[in-house]
């Protein structure tokens, strides 16, 4: 376990720009909810980190990091739910075919 | 016949006043809605199924309104008898309009002034309709027309009787309406329409005058209930209240044609002659002198207004009496005379002489009337010709029309004792007492004009010799069915005895004392010092100096035109008209009726056409423009903007990304600083 704050919020950040270069670039909706769940964990990191060196943030950053915890697995369920139905719709797991809300 | 059946109403009675008379009112007033009721239902029924009907559609009609005429007589015996109490009584039917404290009531009223409105109206309504039985016989679409008289006869009958100023508002534009919709009967004919809208039209000059009026009452009393604004208006400045009598003579200009506004009458005899009868003659022309008399109250503490009255009346009929002369269609000789008749009216209200005024609207409903329906009967019996240039010589072949209309000729023309004299004198003597010297004058001259134009009409109509046309067809001309001459004599009755019957005895006739409740006060207030009648001195004077009046046009227009066997001669008539330029001129000015009808075209239809022009120039380029600007700015910008919403979600992610980098770009620049 490295002793600076600094190495982890540098892999937090490297974290969060691959899960945003991901959710951007990939097509397959599966792949986008994987990427949101990478930048989640980013910032859990980011948050636990602060947690372990900041002392007055000690126990509220655990708190916050299990809700975030909690957000990220209800959000993944629902977008997986959403992801599913569409599949279903429309046969393709294609995001840059969703364009019905064009029209 | 109308002796009061409770002489002195009880002197404790006057103490309590109007509460227990309402309280008390007899059952006949129970019976005054059905006056409403029945034409209203009549108009209804004839409107849905007339048609279906076809020949006998004039049934219904004619029997609700021969129904309403019998209830009418009741009530009009029972208000002049005293039953409904000195002041007469009312009912309130329901709340019209309940609008916080604008509260308006749906209530009926029965005055003695009503009830004098009511025999005119009622009578006269009853014998049109059964003229127009006969008369429009042949026309496909009568049951329309009875619907529409029915309709007619609803109107007027809740104007005189409507107690609040907006009921009787309500009521003006319903004649008005009724009174559109029979001058454009017969819509196919271009005229007939044109007519119908100038009527309109010209009416809602004065009707603009009449609503701003009424709003005037509701601002400054707070009520518009006619008794109760009365008292209230009574305390206001003279200001307001010369302000709300000058707007609700407006009204009256316009409903009773006067001048300016006294166009649209004689091209309302585009309608079928029933009803300029009817509607343009005996009743709803009538409507501005009964609303006059009726604010008499406003009018009393108005003193200058009350000149203006005068002015416009007399004017009116002096303007009116010299078209007549020249015009030779039969319908608008009448139609002149009547507009001139309603001059004398407003001259009489002018000069405070309420009784005189109604007076002459009750025997000019009743001569005109007649005079309208016998030049009906002539049109008719010389097959729809109304030029009187294409009759003459008739009287031996349609006696019963040319009798009835002698007596009414005579009868407007003031010869005694037939009903004009008396009307007529009335306003003349009293004009003259009450130091409406020139009112008196112009009266006077136009006493000789009217007897002159009547004559004039009577011998181009029935006396000398048949024109080309008359001879063309003189073996086909017939006197009218029974329907319409029945009509005709029932009216010459009341056009010969009502002077009689009203005007006597003397300087207290029976009309002012039916009247006095509703006028004393007023009369009271302008004229204090009236002298009693003499009529071995001023008033004796005056009657012979009226009779003289109208002999002098009589005997003129009988050395001009004729009489019976003896023709007429054209060229004194005509060296008489070409004497020299001024004559000429007066000849040709008459006979264009003075270029009004020119004017109002300059005024209006040129002029106001260029301002309309310009005005919808405006509309359309600067005022259209910036709205269409703001449209088309919208929809462009729009369209425009739409492109950036693709539908694609990575689009928007990666316009949030964008969006977060630049604003932690931008803190952190601005934190580094």
């Amino acid at each position: 376990m490295s002793q600076s704050l600094d190495a982890y919020l540098v892999l937090a950040g490297i974290l969060f720009a691959i899960g945003s270069f991901g959710f951007l670039a990939r097509r397959n909706a599966i792949s986008m909810l994987m990427s949101i769940e990478l930048m989640i964990n980013a910032v859990n990191l980011a948050i636990v980190a602060f947690g372990a060196f900041v002392p007055e943030l000690n126990v509220d950053a655990s708190v916050i990091a299990l809700m975030v915890m909690a957000v990220a697995a209800a959000e993944a369920t629902v977008g997986l739910a959403i992801v599913m139905a569409i599949y279903r719709n429309r046969r393709t797991p294609l995001v840059d075919e969703y364009d019905a809300m064009r029209q | 016949m109308f002796e009061p059946l409770i002489p002195s109403a009880a002197p404790w009675l006057a103490a309590v006043e109007a509460e227990p008379i309402a309280a008390t009112a007899s059952q006949v007033l129970n019976l005054v809605p059905l006056l409403l009721l029945l034409p209203l239902s009549g108009f209804i029924f004839t409107a849905l199924f007339g048609r279906r009907i076809g020949r006998f559609a004039f049934l219904v009609p004619l029997l609700l309104i021969v129904a309403t005429w019998a209830i009418a007589m009741v009530v009009v015996y029972e208000a002049l008898s005293g039953g409904f109490g000195e002041h007469g009584a009312g009912i309130t039917l329901w709340t019209w309009i309940p609008a916080g404290a604008f509260q308006v009531q749906m209530g009926l009223y029965v005055d003695q002034l009503t009830a004098c409105l009511l025999i005119v109206v009622t009578t006269i309504g009853m014998l049109v309709h059964l003229y127009s039985v006969g008369y429009m016989a042949h026309d496909p679409g009568r049951w329309r027309f009875f619907a529409y008289l029915n309709l007619f006869m609803f109107s007027m009958l809740l104007l005189v009787l409507g107690d609040s100023w907006l009921t009787v508002f309500a009521a003006w534009e319903l004649v008005g309406l009724s009174s559109y919709l029979l001058i454009g009967f017969w819509y196919p004919k271009r005229s007939a329409a044109l007519a119908a809208k100038k009527a309109f039209i010209v009416n809602r000059v004065g009707d603009v005058g009449f609503a701003l009026g009424i709003m005037l009452i509701w601002v400054s009393t707070g009520t518009l209930n006619i008794r109760e604004s009365f008292e209230l208006i009574a305390k206001l400045d003279s200001t307001t209240i010369a302000a709300i009598a000058l707007l609700v003579f407006c009204g009256a200009v316009g409903k009773s044609a006067q001048f300016p506004l006294h166009v649209w009458l004689p091209d309302a005899m585009e309608g079928p002659t029933p009803v300029s009868a009817l509607i343009h003659a005996a009743t709803m022309v009538n409507a501005g002198v009964y609303l006059v008399a009726r604010a008499n109250p406003i009018f009393a503490l108005a003193p200058n207004v009350m000149v203006i009255v005068a002015a416009i009346g007399i004017f009116t009929a002096i303007l009116a009496a010299s078209i007549a002369f020249t015009q030779t269609d039969i319908k608008r000789v009448l139609a002149y005379s009547t507009v001139s008749q309603l001059g004398y009216m407003f001259a009489a209200l002018g000069v405070g002489a309420f009784t005189a005024a109604i007076f002459h609207l009750m025997a000019h409903g009743f001569f005109k009337g007649l005079l309208f329906l016998g030049s009906g009967s002539v049109i008719h019996a010389v097959h729809e010709e109304q030029d009187m240039n294409n009759m003459g010589g008739l009287w031996r072949k349609i006696p019963i029309t040319h009798w009835t209309m002698f007596v009414g000729a005579l009868a407007i023309a003031g010869i005694p004792p037939l009903a004009g004299f008396f009307s007529k004198d009335e306003i003349l003597a009293e004009s003259f007492k009450f130091a409406f010297g020139w009112v008196w004058l112009i009266g006077l001259v136009v006493a000789v004009m009217t007897a002159f134009y009547m004559w004039r009409l009577m011998a181009k109509t029935f006396y000398g010799e048949p024109s080309a046309h008359a001879r063309s067809i003189w073996d086909r001309i017939r006197e009218s069915t029974w329907t319409m001459t029945v009509p005709l004599v029932l009216l010459a009755i009341p056009s010969a005895l009502i002077g009689l019957f009203l005007g006597l005895p003397l300087g207290d006739s029976r009309i002012t004392q039916w009247l006095e409740p509703v006028f004393a006060e007023s009369e009271e207030l302008l004229h204090p010092d009236k002298q009693p009648f003499q009529l071995a001195g001023i008033d004796g004077v005056l009657i012979i100096l009226s009779v003289a009046a109208a002999t002098l046009g009589l005997v003129v227009a009988i050395w001009l035109f004729g009489a019976f066997r003896r023709a007429g001669s054209r060229s004194r008539v005509e060296s008489l008209t070409d004497a020299n330029g001024a004559t000429r001129f007066l000849y040709r000015a008459t006979l264009n009726k003075w270029w009004f009808d020119d004017l109002n075209h300059l005024l209006f239809i040129v002029i106001g056409g260029r301002v309309a022009d310009a005005m919808w120039w405006f509309d359309r380029t600067v005022v259209d423009g910036t709205v269409n600007g703001v449209g088309r700015l919208t929809v462009d910008a729009g369209r425009g903007l739409r492109r950036v919403q693709t539908g694609r979600v990575q689009n928007y992610a990666l316009g949030i990304a964008i969006g977060l980098i630049v604003m932690a770009g931008a803190y952190l620049a601005i934190a580094a600083r």
